[in-house]
């Protein structure tokens, strides 16, 4: 249903065009999930806000990006307000932020009801009410009438996530949807969703930074690095048998997975401006030889587990 | 306290406020005298039970002219201040929801506004219109467009950027509907905070044009020419220009108590520190 293909992003950036997304190629399909891991700056964000349409101001776009066969990425900007909402729905970091604070989370749900589908208002209310029970907020003990600030993290993120279903959409973009929650409620909101995307058929694009939260939830995972897919394969696949040293540095940075202490990667992810030649990894990896800064590796692998490595952990 | 004090200015602005507002009313269906008699016997009377505040050098009853006054300085500056936000808050919305060269258009015409002192360009406006009330209405108008329209699409720049707002965009709305209903909300406090601002500098601008002559024109009485004719017996009858004086300092302290009032009560983090 979503089909990303090579996706190539420049912003402008100190006076020249920078590459922040360099040929990210995957496919959706209805009722899958697909994670996308990386640190920030790897270019996750950036791959959901150039699939909904909302670069910033002064980015260039080539590849393609086809949704139910539909080119979004040439797609005008009523087109994309038609599909924004109604049929893609989006959640986002800081519940605190995503919602306004001056209006009650029943009106705030409803809203899309009544810009998409023209619901009569009190039809609006009554599904709101539903849907806020659906994510499991009852409005016999959280009132629809309440304001974002009266809510936990949690429960606003539940009001977030609300919103992002109102309109029952096709697809489901979630940016980090747990990372600004506590560590106990995270778990219950990445079940809310898997088991909301399970029920309702959507297909679901989990971006997260921890590898360890897509290996409970999605189907399939891509891990991208400086703006480029350095593994990607079926979640269990890949786990069995990581081959990106980067993606094994990610997993052993996650504390849920290793259940001891998480181990910082050195470095910094390279800001776009100064990306090294060849693998961008290269300098803050351990396996480096000389031949990983001559070229960028490309994506290499026997089937659907593929990786961008000269010199894997393991063949993929 | 600090919110007793806080809620304690709202009350009295709005009571100093509203007084203003009930004068102007009362003294359109009845003042102590006719603010025009002339009483050439009892001129320059001093307060008395018979004359409150007093008689002007032809004998008019100060008190009757103040009340009266109220009219021209509250209708100058209300439809001052309507015409700048009417006009500014939509300009500083569409320069806020637009950024590039029509957001640059709009500021650098704010700015080239900016760069001449508004009360002297009131005042070349009025001399070259020539002077009267409803010109006087347009010149201090016309300087509160940038106004609003700076510090709307300052605050509306803000919003902008906020998650809500784009959190709006992924649900599929337009700028002119994230406008309307997530950004202005946003910033209506500070707009209203401006509002009575703005009024109040619209009053005091109302009396600078009619005391030099080219605001309200006798014999409609005015605060402003009242303080011009008391400037001849300031030694002789200095509470000629006491009286018209404490009314306007009244009428602006009372707006800008109000509209440090409204600040907190429509913050919502205040509200929910209450």
């Amino acid at each position: 249903m979503l089909e990303v293909d090579d996706l190539t992003v420049t912003l402008p950036m100190g006076g020249q065009l920078v590459p922040v997304l360099s040929g990210v190629s995957f496919g959706l399909p209805r009722g899958e999930s697909v994670g996308l891991v990386g640190e920030s700056g790897s270019g996750k964000s950036m791959t959901a806000l150039a699939i909904m349409g909302l670069l910033p101001e002064g980015a260039r776009v080539s590849g393609r990006v086809a949704f139910d066969g539909r080119d979004l990425l040439a797609a005008s900007e009523a087109e994309l307000c038609a599909i924004r909402g109604r049929r893609i729905g989006m959640v986002f970091q800081e519940p605190m932020t995503a919602l306004n604070p001056l209006l009650s989370i029943g009106a705030q749900v409803a809203e899309p009801l009544r810009l998409h589908l023209r619901l009569a208002r009190p039809d609006a209310q009554a599904r709101a009410r539903r849907l806020l029970e659906r994510v499991g907020l009852p409005p016999a003990r959280i009132s629809p009438d309440l304001y974002p600030h009266q809510l936990s993290g949690g429960q606003r993120q539940r009001v977030v996530i609300a919103m992002a279903l109102a309109c029952g959409p096709d697809l489901l973009i979630a940016d980090e949807p747990t990372t600004a929650l506590d560590v106990t409620v995270q778990a219950q909101v990445l079940d809310l969703l898997a088991e909301l995307a399970w029920e309702t058929g959507m297909a679901l694009l989990l971006i997260t930074h921890d590898l360890g939260v897509v290996s409970e939830t999605v189907g399939k995972v891509l891990v991208m690095y400086a703006g480029r897919v350095v593994e990607q394969g079926p979640t269990a696949e890949m786990f069995a048998r990581m081959s990106h040293p980067y993606t094994r540095a990610l997993l052993a940075a996650s504390p849920r997975e290793t259940g001891g202490r998480p181990v910082a990667i050195p470095g910094q992810v390279p800001d776009p401006l100064h990306r090294p030649s060849g693998c961008a990894f290269a300098p803050r990896c351990a396996r480096a030889q000389a031949d990983c800064v001559a070229s960028v590796p490309p994506l290499r692998g026997a089937g659907a587990h593929r990786a961008a490595c000269l010199h894997p952990h393991v063949p993929p | 306290m600090r919110n007793i004090w806080r809620s304690r200015s709202l009350l009295l602005g709005a009571a100093v406020t509203l007084a203003m507002v009930a004068t102007a009313l009362v003294s359109l269906v009845w003042t102590p005298y006719p603010p025009t008699a002339i009483d050439i016997v009892h001129r320059l009377a001093l307060p008395s039970a018979r004359h409150l505040l007093g008689t002007d050098p032809l004998g008019r009853d100060v008190l009757s002219m103040i009340m009266s006054g109220s009219q021209s300085s509250l209708s100058v500056a209300l439809i001052a201040v309507v015409v700048g936000a009417g006009l500014g808050i939509p300009l500083g919305a569409l320069a806020a929801a637009r950024p590039g060269w029509l957001d640059d258009a709009v500021m650098r015409a704010c700015d080239l506004a900016f760069a001449f002192p508004a009360l002297l360009t009131a005042v070349m406006i009025t001399a070259l219109a020539g002077p009267g009330g409803s010109r006087a209405m347009l010149a201090i108008g016309i300087f509160n467009i940038p106004v609003f329209a700076r510090i709307t699409r300052g605050s509306a720049r803000g919003v902008w950027s906020r998650d809500f707002v784009l959190a709006a965009r992924t649900a599929g709305r337009g700028d002119a509907a994230i406008t309307v209903s997530h950004v202005l909300p946003n910033i209506a406090a500070v707009l209203l905070v401006q509002l009575t601002i703005q009024f109040a500098l619209a009053i005091v601008a109302d009396a600078g044009l009619s005391y030099v002559g080219l605001g309200t024109q006798p014999p409609q009485p005015s605060w402003g020419r009242m303080l011009n004719d008391a400037q001849t017996f300031i030694w002789r009858a200095p509470f000629l220009a006491v009286f018209p004086g404490l009314a306007i300092t009244l009428a602006v302290l009372g707006l800008n108590l109000l509209g440090d009032g409204l600040q907190d009560l429509l913050d919502p983090r205040l509200r929910r520190a209450r």
